[in-house]
């Protein structure tokens, strides 16, 4: 079990959502397991031993992002209501604890709302995230929490209060980073058209390390596909992008075998998609800027206020068609195939949908094109705000 | 105080008396409803015979069960076993549940033997007892049919009446109180059926939080692919299991010889489709609807009983296995008990029973005639009679289900840990080790594997006893069924509080069956799964299990529970400081 410590503080610096100095992972086996920075283990102790669950991970971000959010918000705001779908789908709201409701001594605020949801985030330590079966459960559970702090706040940053010279100059490091085209780095990747199990496999395998090598989706979300005749391969529910080998389901398309259940709770859109295109692969990532831009909206008299499940309209992102849709058997796949003919589709608040017709260079191409036209929009419309 | 009526019928058999007493508000608060009520309240009778005259037979609603509450429309039943000997409960879907507790009870204890066959009214104004001399002897359905028009029905068929050991009570709907032989308690007393009826409503103590939280959970299940996937269990019910079993290798086959069935395609969740264009039932108020039934109604069978009359026995003829599952349920009596011991029974005398063979041998049983005598008694006891104890495939009594623990470490740890015996649904590790939820384990290692099957337990004790589906989970977690409770009672309600209850409730449990004299030794695999390989192939090995990493996972688990290198408890009078 040590040995999936130290892995999941690795990935989360690999990840770039958390810092070295400031990463402690605990698990509890049949004694107390911990991993990380030394500062951090005595209130991680303290919380875990108080809760009846395995692993726990307590970490700061790498820019003070909440730090940031804590200074905008009211000061009796008690919970973070994310403003990405998936985060909000299966972590509802994020509480907030302050510096002064708990002490290492007495950790009992944060054991308390730790005891109702998967994370929180605590201030002038960072973000706390449990995890009740495996210790990549509270790195799943982490980087949702990360993911939602960074949707929420840059969003902020563009539609409330114009950002503060202080505000920019914390933000400076992510500034420069903006600045930066994510590369456009294709030619060692699989080239099509993918015909037999093992170009596909590899295929998939090659270019879901590198979605999350470039940082264009979070955790364990996102899933890739690739039709061959009658059956679609996809990736399994749950599974990380990076670690696809025997991770890939083969369902035909007549269901003739069930053992696909585990498959992708995207199944339905992939299926839907290929269903009404000429697609033979598709890319689900959830780059950043790109959701973020996804829940850019100018319409002042829309009387819908669920608009991530209840909007019926096509916006865009420059060409890019934003729909709205919940997750699995809940919109995706109704609303996003009749807008992805260009071979890519933002779903409001959650990722992007990108396909391609002989292998997975064009969809993440595509992907990359939008996630750099969303960061230099970003970088522009913040730095010019007044 | 909603949620809970606070109220509990007893009920007298022997003298023929029934009368309402108020249930202590710290038990329900502190134990749920469901599975946890009961096992509280069996805590003066835990060390009774199952046939005695004084064992209680406790029904027992939770807080949920008559509000909007996603699959909370269930009970419990809770007694002691006669075919394990454990403190046993079973948890049952239908509507009887949501009318019982519509009939202003949260639970009914029945004590006593009748001396003649009676049917149990119950009503808000209390219970009545009716002659059922003419019903004994019926089947299940010809009994519901006779009583279901003045309410819902929870039954035996002949196997209870004749006390087969895995006899089982059905609800009027078709769901089963299914294993452990709670028909045969319920037969001993001469009790043929419960009737119930009422229209009392739940009230919620804030419905703005409860609408909330069920729309989190209505979310959570539309992104379950187990639950609402183009091949989930809401599409082609329990047996889309089947092909996932089979490319796993973990399908028991043969009385757990091999595991892997090269004809389970004929009743797989798609062969049954096609042959029969099932249509959808469920639960009262259930929206996932995972039962499905044939164009007339006939019930279609779940995984474990296809697999089990399947592939464990050797037959893959689809139509032998309904008949086989339509006479279970009929008779009254577990499909995976009889299953098993069919198997059982097959590899010690060296042939299993043809396809044709299997109903008039379910029959037998029932009724205990001929070889359906030995047979009644289960797979452990026969398999001891006919001098082949190590062929009986079970634990502390109760029968595997469909699947091999040499396939999933946390399963093969869990079917040991489980008080009640050799059960899939107390820690349920099929959900991560196979299912990925929510999220994957390793299912061919046992690092960490105590931990989570102790927080498994201690999660699927509070379930039991909110009383909610074990499905639910494939999508939803405590988190929102606690906001459900805290939305529901008033009283602020966690995931944590809920595991502790949950630990509580396990810990009761153990601590009974230790008094009864259950030790580490009845913790233990049958030695097949350490000494023989299961069916290797396709890239999958499938190795006997390692006894001595097993031996070590035991221990930690023990360690992790706060047992002794015995699995005892430490402290002696644990028991009497708990509420």
């Amino acid at each position: 079990m040590i040995r999936q410590l130290r892995k999941y503080a690795d990935k989360l610096q690999l990840d770039g959502s958390a810092l070295p100095q400031q990463t402690a992972i605990l698990a509890q086996d049949d004694r107390l397991l911990s991993f990380g920075a030394e500062a951090l283990l005595p209130l991680g102790q303290a919380v875990i031993e108080r809760l009846n669950v395995v692993s726990l991970v307590v970490a700061a971000p790498p820019l003070p992002l909440l730090e940031i959010l804590l200074r905008r918000l009211a000061e009796d705001a008690q919970t973070l209501i994310p403003q990405d779908t998936e985060t909000r789908t299966f972590l509802h709201d994020i509480p907030l604890v302050r510096k002064e409701e708990f002490s290492i001594e007495n950790p009992q605020r944060i054991v308390e709302l730790l005891g109702q949801r998967k994370g929180v985030l605590v201030e002038e330590v960072g973000i706390l995230a449990t995890g009740s079966v495996t210790v990549e459960q509270a790195y799943i559970n982490y980087s949702s929490v990360y993911h939602a702090l960074f949707v929420k706040l840059l969003l902020m940053l563009l539609v409330d209060a114009p950002p503060t010279a202080i505000e920019l100059d914390l933000l400076q490091p992510l500034l420069k980073q903006l600045q930066q085209p994510i590369p456009l780095r294709l030619d060692d990747l699989y080239r099509g058209p993918l015909l037999g199990k093992t170009a596909i496999l590899e295929a998939i395998d090659q270019v879901g390390k590198r979605t999350v090598e470039l940082k264009l989706v979070d955790s364990f979300f996102g899933n890739i596909s690739c039709r061959l005749a009658e059956q679609v391969f996809i990736s399994q529910s749950a599974a990380s992008l990076d670690a696809l080998p025997g991770c890939i389901d083969l369902v035909p398309n007549d269901n003739s075998s069930t053992a696909g259940i585990t498959a992708s709770s995207e199944l339905i859109a992939h299926r839907a998609i290929f269903a009404q295109t000429a697609a033979s692969v598709i890319l689900h990532g959830h780059p950043k800027f790109t959701v973020i831009f996804s829940l850019l909206c100018e319409e002042t008299a829309c009387k819908i206020s669920d608009c991530w499940k209840d909007c019926d309209k096509i916006r865009y992102l420059g060409t890019v068609p934003v729909v709205a849709g919940e997750v699995g058997a809940g919109g995706i796949a109704k609303n996003v195939p009749p807008v992805i003919g260009d071979g890519i589709a933002v779903v409001y608040g959650h990722g992007v949908f990108a396909t391609g017709n002989d292998d997975f260079r064009q969809p993440l191409a595509t992907m990359i094109t939008l996630e750099n036209w969303c960061r230099r929009e970003y970088l522009h419309r913040l730095t010019n705000r007044k | 105080m909603n949620g809970w009526h606070g109220r509990l019928l007893n009920v007298d058999l022997t003298h023929r008396r029934t009368w309402p007493e108020t249930l202590p508000a710290e038990w329900l608060q502190t134990y749920l409803g469901g599975r946890g009520l009961g096992i509280r309240l069996m805590r003066d009778y835990y060390q009774l015979d199952p046939y005695s005259a004084e064992i209680p037979l406790i029904f027992a609603v939770g807080p949920l069960c008559g509000t909007p509450a996603p699959t909370a429309a269930r009970l419990s039943v809770v007694s002691r076993s006669p075919l394990t000997a454990t403190i046993y409960d079973c948890s049952a879907g239908g509507r009887f549940a949501w009318r019982l507790k519509a009939a202003g009870f949260d639970a009914v204890k029945i004590v006593g033997q009748s001396s003649a066959p009676v049917v149990l009214k119950i009503t808000p104004q209390g219970g009545e007892l009716l002659p059922a001399e003419k019903l004994w002897g019926s089947t299940v359905g010809a009994t519901v049919a006779q009583l279901d028009s003045q309410g819902s029905v929870a039954a035996i068929g002949p196997a209870g009446e004749n006390r087969v050991r895995f006899a089982n009570i059905m609800m009027g709907e078709g769901n089963s109180v299914g294993r452990g032989g709670l028909g045969a308690v319920m037969g001993a007393k001469q009790l043929k059926a419960l009737l119930v009826a009422g229209n009392l409503k739940v009230e919620i103590t804030d419905r703005e939080r409860f609408d909330e939280a069920r729309r989190d959970i209505l979310r959570l299940f539309k992104a379950s692919p187990v639950i609402y996937g183009d091949l989930g269990i809401a599409e082609y019910g329990t047996p889309a299991l089947v092909d996932l079993m089979t490319q796993r290798r973990m399908a028991p086959t043969e009385n757990f010889r091999k595991t892997i069935f090269a004809a389970a395609d004929q009743y797989s969740g798609p062969a049954i489709r096609r042959q029969y264009q099932p249509k959808n039932h469920g639960c009262y108020g259930c929206p996932i609807q995972c039962k499905k039934s044939t164009q007339d109604g006939t019930p279609l069978p779940e995984y474990e009983t296809v697999n089990h009359f399947g592939a464990l026995n050797g037959i893959s003829d689809l139509r032998s296995i309904i008949n086989s599952n339509n006479l279970c349920n009929q008779l009254g009596m577990d499909t995976i008990t009889a299953a098993a011991s069919l198997s059982a029974w097959g590899e010690i005398r060296g042939r299993f029973p043809r396809a044709e063979e299997v109903g008039p041998l379910l029959e037998k049983i029932a009724l205990r005639s001929g070889k359906g005598d030995l047979l009644a008694e289960g797979a452990q006891r026969l398999s001891r009679q006919l001098g082949k104890p190590g062929l009986s495939m079970s634990v502390k009594g109760l029968e595997l289900p469909a699947y091999d623990p040499r396939g999933a470490y946390g399963m093969a740890l869990a079917y040991c840990t489980s008080n009640r015996g050799g059960c899939h649904l107390r820690a349920y590790p099929i959900s991560h080790e196979i299912l990925r939820k929510p999220v994957p384990t390793d299912r061919f290692d046992f690092a960490g594997k105590a931990r989570i099957i102790k927080i498994s337990e201690d999660c699927n004790a509070a379930i039991d006893s909110l009383v909610a589906c074990k499905f639910s989970f494939f999508g939803a977690s405590l988190e929102e069924y606690a906001e459900l409770l805290t939305a529901t009672t008033g009283i602020e309600y966690s995931p944590q509080k809920l595991k502790e209850i949950g630990e509580r409730i396990y810990l009761t449990e153990r601590f009974y069956n230790l008094q009864n004299g259950f030790s580490a030794a009845d913790d233990q695999l049958p030695s097949r799964f350490f000494n023989e390989a299961g069916s290797s192939g396709d890239g999958i090995e499938v190795p006997p299990i390692d006894r001595l990493r097993f031996d070590e996972e035991l221990q930690k688990y023990y360690r992790i529970r706060g047992l002794d290198e015995q699995g005892f408890f430490v402290a002696d009078n644990w028991l009497e400081q708990q509420p």
